[in-house]
């Protein structure tokens, strides 16, 4: 009698097909980093609650517009923006260089001053939550 | 006894694919980060090659700065202007454009040969030793643009400034702005 391979096969088939699906709805690898740095909790409600505020008449809706899935517009020369959640756009977030570059120049000009570690967790949350 | 030898060599079958699979999904995510991550500085290095001749961008300057505005070809302002630009990233027309030291040491050195280039000098005349930030300020630019009438450029919608060039010069990215590639919007073509 031949033994029965085939729930080894299943097996494999469903571990091998799970792997990449559920990568992709992992949280950004970029988190860890600010785990890293000290952050033991993100609070999602604070990264959406940044989001949308305004500061000198300017918040991060001035260019990515209301809804983070839909695409924006910068303010100024009107050049279209890729919508920046996670659900709309999986290219988002997958490099470090990218997010600490837009983070840095962003919040300066929208807070007029550089975000938190803490502060950049919660938005990148709340976006990858989007 | 038969049985038991072809169990062991299924699971070991199912083990080793298994391994190879985690080792794979590894393998992806390494050349990941060497696609975004520490490793691609190489890639920004500039070389003077044919590959980036007069009308050809830079794919790293392509990347930077036109993510934000049209990426200007570099022979529309004098080395001099660019020199200023770059050392004011941090208010960048009222924006913050700040780039890393690598990223904007890679971008002066290009910015600065290709803007050399001899092929654009008519752009250049009456300019002296002024170094403009903006290209629109260049007598040469101000005396070709100043018989259209605003309707056509700041009250057009789809215009909107005559920074926009790509929004009636059609090959605008590609250095050329020949009176026959315009093409106004809402309007039509453009001949004077």
């Amino acid at each position: 009698m031949k033994p029965d391979l085939t729930p080894s096969i299943c097996l494999l088939i469903a571990v091998v097909l799970s792997g990449p699906a559920r990568a992709a709805q992992d949280p950004p690898r970029h988190l860890q980093t600010y785990r890293q740095q000290g952050v033991d909790q993100v609070d999602i409600q604070n990264g959406r609650q940044l989001w949308y505020s305004t500061v000198n008449q300017r918040s991060c809706t001035s260019c990515h517009g209301d809804n983070p899935a839909n695409a924006g517009k910068h303010v100024k020369t009107g050049k279209a923006i890729q919508p920046m959640a996670l659900s709309a756009n999986a290219e988002r977030f997958q490099d470090a260089k990218k997010i600490e570059k837009w983070f840095l120049r962003n919040c300066k000009w929208t807070l007029g001053r550089e975000c938190s570690t803490q502060e950049k967790a919660d938005i990148l949350t709340w976006l990858s939550s989007q | 006894m038969k049985h038991k030898t072809m169990m062991i060599m299924g699971y070991a079958l199912l083990a080793s694919v298994l391994t190879f699979s985690f080792y794979g999904m590894g393998q992806s995510l390494a050349s990941s980060n060497d696609k975004y991550g520490e490793h691609d500085t190489g890639e920004m290095e500039y070389e003077d090659s044919k590959q980036h001749a007069a009308t050809k961008q830079y794919p790293l300057y392509v990347d930077e700065c036109g993510s934000c505005h049209m990426a200007y070809p570099a022979q529309l302002l004098p080395p001099a202007s660019w020199q200023k630009i770059m050392r004011g990233l941090d208010d960048h027309f009222g924006e913050n454009a700040e780039l890393d030291t690598t990223t904007r040491q890679a971008l002066e050195k290009y910015l600065s040969k290709a803007s050399s280039s001899r092929s654009y000098q008519k752009l250049f005349r009456n300019l002296g030793n002024q170094a403009p930030l903006r290209i629109t300020e260049l007598p040469y630019f101000v005396h070709e643009h100043d018989e259209i009438p605003s309707r056509f450029i700041q009250a057009n919608d789809k215009v909107s400034s005559l920074s926009q060039c790509n929004a009636c010069h059609q090959n605008a990215e590609r250095g050329q702005f020949d009176e026959d590639d315009v093409t106004i919007p809402g309007v039509g073509r453009w001949d004077d």
